[in-house]
């Protein structure tokens, strides 16, 4: 039994017993079944194959049937389920209590600003944080100021600067407590209490 | 060459289900003498005889419990026969953990095919059942898939999870190894 080149007939000829090809296929098989012997023999072993399978071991329908139950609709949930809305105010009360905490820690944080460098955090660009020299901190700053009302701002951007004078000015020890302080500024958190206006500290203790 | 006309059988189905979920049990029975015959062939044909009968039921109640999951892609008779098959393969798991063999026998397929009250004379039908039998299962399926039930490659594909092109070679494999065991 030698098979046809004709591969898309071949491919189609169940199909074509089957009885799932359109008209037009139909007639394209039935052409190519006239004049190719092999495709003949092919469908021939085919029909004797599917009669073969046809076959069935016998089912019990209406057991089948009765096993089935009635149809029931998936049940929809509205949004304000329990679990929800329990959900939603466990994660209402997370952020409350977070948001109360980092105010206290703020809080600490403006307290412990150094004499010597003040950060600014404003929405725009304004002056820069202050360094001020020791040199000449007495006479061009007032004492520091009372408490001052603060604000918790998000700022852009995070200078630094001298005010006036020069560093070459500091004695060895102004300019390791300086250093100190500079080192300190990296560790502060992200989120800090800020000043509405640029804080400028008055003297150092002992000084 | 490879379209297949649209058959209203498909048309047909999603009717009968759709009456069935408003509340007529009977399109339910309809559809089970639509499809338990098909369902019972290609169960036998994979060497599910002992309890086709189960299976075939075990498939309605789970096509039927999560109709609301078939989307229409294919056709119902394919999504059934996608659920028979996992069903045997679970059985056929289940009885491995067991410790049991499971291996396909060829008396198996073959003696799912008696009795074919002298359509086809009994000397062609003995070689046809010993042709299928030397099939491995997973051209069997293909092949009788194909033959048997005319299902296109997609659907084949979509019925054994493979691919359309794995499944065309399954299917001409199948074809020239019966050819070949014939001619011997």
């Amino acid at each position: 039994m030698t098979d046809c080149g004709y591969g898309n007939v071949r491919d189609a000829l169940p199909d074509y017993l089957n009885d799932r090809l359109d008209t037009a296929h139909r007639r394209e098989v039935e052409s190519h079944l006239a004049g190719c012997d092999a495709c003949r023999e092919e469908l021939s072993l085919l029909r004797t194959l599917h009669v073969t399978m046809r076959r069935a071991p016998a089912v019990n329908v209406d057991a089948i049937a009765a096993a089935i139950p009635a149809y029931r609709a998936p049940v929809r949930r509205g949004w304000a389920t329990p679990w929800r809305v329990a959900a939603a105010i466990v994660a209402l009360a997370a952020g409350g209590t977070s948001i109360a905490l980092l105010r206290s820690h703020a809080s600490v944080q403006r307290e412990d600003v150094s004499p010597y460098v003040t950060a600014t955090r404003t929405r725009e660009p304004g002056p820069a944080p202050q360094v001020v020299a020791p040199s000449t901190r007495a006479a061009e700053v007032p004492a520091r100021p009372a408490p001052r009302s603060a604000t918790i701002q998000p700022a852009p951007t995070r200078e630094l600067a001298i005010a006036s004078g020069s560093i070459g000015d500091l004695s060895d020890a102004e300019l390791a407590a300086l250093v100190d302080d500079i080192e300190s500024l990296e560790a502060t958190p992200a989120a800090e209490v800020e000043s509405a206006e640029p804080l400028s500290v008055g003297a150092q203790e002992g000084t | 060459m490879t379209d297949v006309a649209p058959t209203t059988d498909e048309r047909t189905d999603l009717d009968l289900v759709a009456r069935w979920k408003a509340g007529e049990q009977r399109a339910a029975t309809l559809l089970v003498e639509r499809h338990a015959s098909a369902l019972a062939r290609f169960l036998a044909s994979i060497g599910a005889r002992a309890d086709v009968d189960e299976v075939v039921q075990d498939t309605f109640v789970r096509a039927f419990a999560s109709i609301d999951g078939f989307r229409g892609d294919s056709s119902l008779r394919t999504w059934l026969f996608t659920i028979a098959r996992r069903l045997v393969l679970d059985r056929r798991r289940a009885v491995r953990r067991r410790g049991e063999q499971v291996e396909v026998q060829e008396t198996d397929v073959a003696t799912e095919y008696d009795a074919l009250d002298g359509v086809v004379a009994e000397e062609t039908r003995a070689r046809m059942q010993q042709a299928m039998a030397a099939l491995t299962p997973t051209q069997r399926e293909v092949f009788v898939l194909r033959v048997s039930e005319g299902m296109s490659y997609r659907e084949i594909a979509e019925a054994v999870d493979t691919t359309e092109g794995a499944a065309r070679v399954h299917y001409h494999n199948a074809m020239r190894a019966i050819k070949e065991f014939l001619d011997d």
